[in-house]
């Protein structure tokens, strides 16, 4: 592991917002020291054995599973079906006892290997079979996402998918026939495509009825955020948590809790670290000098970045009322086994396509 | 071939991260605006959602009587209700009814409990624990979790069946109680009170009796538990009544009534207050709170009406009490004097219309004048008088009698005696009035109506020789009033005296009330029930006790120096001097002599 000044930086930056993320679920959730200690231990150890085991695995062996663990992947997704536990009306969890995750989180990840393990037989070639198919794939993998019913999840797949398509170079004609295509679809969507409650979260969000639960669900964030001000209210010190004002406090609206406590200052030093994980780590992986031409390790690396600051960002977006709410977990901060393994795994993928810790 | 890829690559990596940035920027200017410019809005939301209040209830004032009984007045009630904080467990609702098993069951507990979770709201499972029940309690409490044990006021009242017109009663607000309430009382709020005074003092006193509420104020959650109180505002407890009836005598005057109907009222001459005021028959105004509806509806039903207070609003024809007012009308005017007599044959005709009138005395009283018409009382003496009444003057004169207008202020409810003139005939039978019609007005009969109240203070009128007060109920300045007759005191003398020889006179109508030393001056009546034409009428009418003439004493006493006056009716009692001329003796004798 070489200490320079730039790896000084991301090392910085994600600490902080590990760290911070851990004090937030704390206070949220207990008020026993030791289950912070406890828990920020565990995120570290996790954190820490998935980048060591990463760093011991090629990661050439990686990609050539990457078909197997994305079927794999949709397996589990769809035994969820079968023996997952329901939660607000749909089933998204599988339980393991010690730990319940949610198999679509690592859809997002595996698709991506998927794609680098079928591409870099045809160096990245993008013909119009291929393009076709890994479109076609994709769509067809969020299906059972879609279904559990879990619109965001599946979205957001879908967005990162095809950023991940983006970046491996795929012809821009595609993007925007698809982008044309969406436009002129989306009312039929809307009409046939969507379940009521679906529709009752797009509804609440354009509405300004406050008795829908959902536009008070976001009001009640909006206040948690804008009593924080400019210092906020300090460290533990969250009246809407306390008094239980906020739904889902420990998951989707964890950082209205941290920008009640924290304030705005609290909320531009985190998007500061995060801007600069995000940007910093992205020019490293992008500017690094490699001896093969396979470009894979950029790709992934690069992706993976990225999936973490706009998964940041759709959920900020989310709390702060800007786009409807679609149950998206904060990287870091949101407790919960599938959302912390999986941002892991993507730091693991990180760190080792940069050759990191070499 | 690599080149391009990288370059590619590199272009749409500076894309998504442009993109990245933007959306960056774009949350942290959002930030800003929720934060910094709507911060403070917000922050005040957050306040809204937490912190709330609820009203703290204060005592009711107490009514006492001027003779010091404590009347009517707020008691400690304790409660058990269902905390919904923590939910009553499956074993401390069977310990529960195994501890009260006379006062609930498990069945109906675990519906309770299971409904008082679901809508949130604290359901109370026993009213009124006695200090036995509440000792059983707290004794056994630590086993018994998920209840708890509330304060609250229950309106007690003196039992005695006398007071309860004079109080009314209380009972949950109804919109024709906002109605009632809104212009009179200030900052009233319907949704603070839950219950409220319905009649009687309770409901004219109202403000003043409810006291001004509290507020606490505390944080809640989410889902309405209450957390911490945080503060509490004062609250004025109800202010005490004191009111001008004397209980004792009070009391004295419904057991005197045993189950007769009727009225006894009173009033004090000093300052024409009102210290016995009842109606028979009554109930225990205690009974009124505790009883279910079907109960109510039976009480209203009841042909004795015992809610109804005959006191303020029972009208009832004067009679033969009328006459020393109408007296002191007809002197005044000129329509007769002391010297002036007729002969009474037990008949009055009436040439004009060629009608004939029965007298109540068969071969009636022989050669009459003024005082002896008013001694033994002598119909045809009186309805001779009345056919020469001017309309005008005999209206404006009742209507200086406090005929047609409210007699009391905090009476209620209450009922005015009806100014009979041509407006009113008008009203009632399309014409306007007769000379014939004057005959009956002429003895208190025919259209004429009063409320006992009325006809007590036309006794108090007598006694202070035109000069009176309305009466009521709790001391209030009052206006000096008076009759528009002016007699001159030597008549005043005269007519006093004719009242006071009803009473001690053998051939007063008052003379069997044995009134000894009470300086008892009077006048008695006796009210037709149905129109009567012949005495053969009479005695078939006299079979059916609800037909029977209403008996009706007026007086005051003592005559030298008048302290208080009376008015006494008795239901079907037929005879005023023998039926209701004791009572007001016995009634004026405890006043007297209490004090």
């Amino acid at each position: 592991m070489v200490f320079n000044l730039r790896n000084s930086i991301i090392l910085f930056s994600l600490g902080t917002i590990i760290l911070m993320g851990s004090l937030t679920i704390y206070s949220v959730t207990s008020i026993d020291i030791n289950y912070f200690l406890r828990f920020l231990l565990i995120n570290i150890f996790v954190i820490l054995l998935v980048v060591l085991l990463f760093n011991q695995i090629n990661l050439n062996r990686i990609f050539s599973f990457g078909w197997l663990l994305f079927l794999l992947n949709i397996l589990l997704v769809l035994s969820v079906e079968i023996f997952g536990k329901e939660i607000n009306g749909s089933k998204r969890w599988l339980d393991f006892g010690f730990l319940s995750l949610q198999p679509s989180e690592f859809m997002k990840i595996t698709y991506a290997l998927f794609v680098v393990q079928y591409l870099r037989f045809y160096s990245f070639k993008f013909s119009k079979f291929r393009t076709i198919f890994l479109l076609s794939v994709l769509f067809f993998s969020a299906i059972p996402i879609i279904a559990q019913p879990d619109l965001g999840t599946g979205l957001v797949y879908i967005f990162l998918g095809l950023m991940f398509l983006f970046i491996c170079g795929m012809h821009r004609f595609y993007f925007i026939g698809m982008g044309v295509f969406g436009v002129l679809l989306s009312p039929l969507i809307y009409t046939f495509g969507l379940t009521s409650y679906q529709k009752g979260r797009i509804i609440s969000w354009f509405s300004s009825d406050q008795t829908l639960s959902e536009k008070w669900n976001i009001l009640q964030s909006e206040i948690s955020i804008g009593s924080g001000g400019l210092s906020g209210e300090g460290f533990l010190n969250s009246k809407q948590n306390e008094f239980n004002f906020l739904p889902e406090a420990d998951t989707d609206f964890i950082f209205s809790i941290y920008a009640e406590q924290f304030g705005f200052i609290g909320v531009f030093l985190i998007l500061l670290m995060l801007g600069t994980f995000i940007v910093v780590t992205t020019l490293l992986t992008m500017t690094e000098k490699r001896l093969t031409s396979d470009l894979s390790p950029y790709y992934i690396g690069t992706y993976c970045t990225l999936v973490i600051g706009f998964s940041f960002l759709l959920n900020i977006l989310m709390v702060s009322g800007m786009i409807p709410v679609v149950g998206l977990p904060l990287p870091f901060f949101t407790k919960g086994g599938s959302s912390l393994l999986c941002f892991s795994i993507m730091l693991g993928l990180i760190f080792t396509s940069r050759g990191f810790l070499k | 071939m690599k080149d391009n890829k990288i370059h590619i690559y590199r272009t749409r990596t500076n894309i998504l991260l442009g993109i990245f940035v933007f959306i960056l920027t774009l949350v942290i200017t959002r930030f800003f605006y929720l934060q910094i410019i709507q911060g403070n809005e917000l922050k005040e939301l957050r306040e809204q959602n937490i912190n709330a209040f609820e009203y703290i209830y204060p005592k009711r004032g107490r009514i006492i009587s001027r003779d010091g009984i404590v009347l009517a007045e707020d008691r400690k009630v304790f409660s058990l209700a269902i905390d919904i904080e923590q939910k009553p467990s499956e074993q401390s609702i069977r310990k529960l009814t195994d501890l009260f098993s006379e006062r609930i069951n498990v069945e109906d507990l675990r519906l309770k409990v299971s409904d008082s979770i679901r809508f949130r709201r604290s359901e109370i499972i026993i009213e009124k624990l006695t200090q036995e029940d509440l000792a059983k309690y707290l004794v056994s409490g630590s086993d018994i979790t998920g209840f708890s044990v509330i304060e609250g006021y229950e309106r007690q009242y003196n039992s005695h069946p006398s007071i309860f017109h004079v109080l009314g009663h209380m009972g949950y607000i109804n919109s024709s109680d906002v109605n009632y309430f809104s212009p009179r009382i200030d900052e009233y709020n319907s949704k603070l009170w839950s219950k409220v005074g319905k009649s009687g003092l309770e409901r004219v006193y109202e403000q003043k009796l409810q006291g001004e509420h509290g507020k606490r104020f505390f944080q809640r959650n989410a889902r309405g538990d209450r957390r911490v109180i945080t503060d509490i505002s004062p609250f004025r407890e109800g202010e005490e009544l004191l009111i001008s009836i004397d209980f004792e005598a009070q009391k004295l005057a419904y057991d005197l009534m045993k189950d007769r109907k009727g009225s006894v009222v009173v009033i004090d001459l000093d300052d024409f207050s009102i210290p016995v005021a009842i109606s028979t028959p009554s109930i225990s105004a205690n009974d009124l709170r505790d009883i279910s509806s079907l109960q109510y509806q039976d009480l209203l039903n009841d042909p004795a009406r015992p809610l109804f207070n005959r006191a303020f609003m029972g009208l009832y024809p004067p009679a033969s009490t009328i006459k020393p007012l109408l007296t002191v009308f007809a002197l005044n005017n000129g329509y007769t004097n002391w010297d002036e007599t007729i002969f009474d044959d037990g008949f009055f005709r009436f040439e004009e219309e060629e009608r004939v009138f029965n007298a109540w005395r068969e071969g009636g009283h022989g050669l009459t004048d003024l005082k002896k018409a008013l001694v033994e009382s002598s119909n045809p003496f009186f309805m001779n008088l009345s056919i020469r009444y001017e309309k005008n003057l005999f209206v404006d004169f009742l209507k200086s009698s406090s005929f047609g207008s409210k007699l009391c202020e905090d009476c209620y409810p209450h009922q005015f005696s009806p100014l009979i003139d041509d407006d009113w005939k008008y009203k009632n039978f399309g014409k306007e009035l007769f000379k014939g019609d004057f005959i009956n007005l002429g003895v208190g009969q025919g259209y004429m109506l009063t409320t006992p109240l009325h006809l007590s203070l036309i006794s108090g009128i007598l006694a202070k020789k035109g000069k009176y007060q309305l009466p009521y109920l709790v001391a209030k300045k009052q206006n000096q009033l008076s009759i528009n007759e002016e007699l001159t005191e030597q008549d005043w003398n005269k007519l006093q005296a004719s009242l006071i020889d009803v009473i001690y006179s053998p051939n007063g109508t008052g003379y069997r009330i044995n009134a000894g030393a009470l300086k008892l001056a009077g006048k008695s009546g006796t009210a037709q029930v149905v129109d009567i034409n012949s005495r053969e009428e009479y005695d078939e009418v006299r079979t059916n006790p609800l037909l029977r003439d209403h008996a009706i004493f007026i007086g005051y006493a003592p005559y030298d120096n008048p302290r208080y006056s009376i008015a006494v009716i008795v239901e079907n009692g037929e005879s005023g001097g023998r039926v209701a001329g004791p009572i007001a003796k016995e009634v004026l004798e405890e006043l007297l002599n209490g004090f």
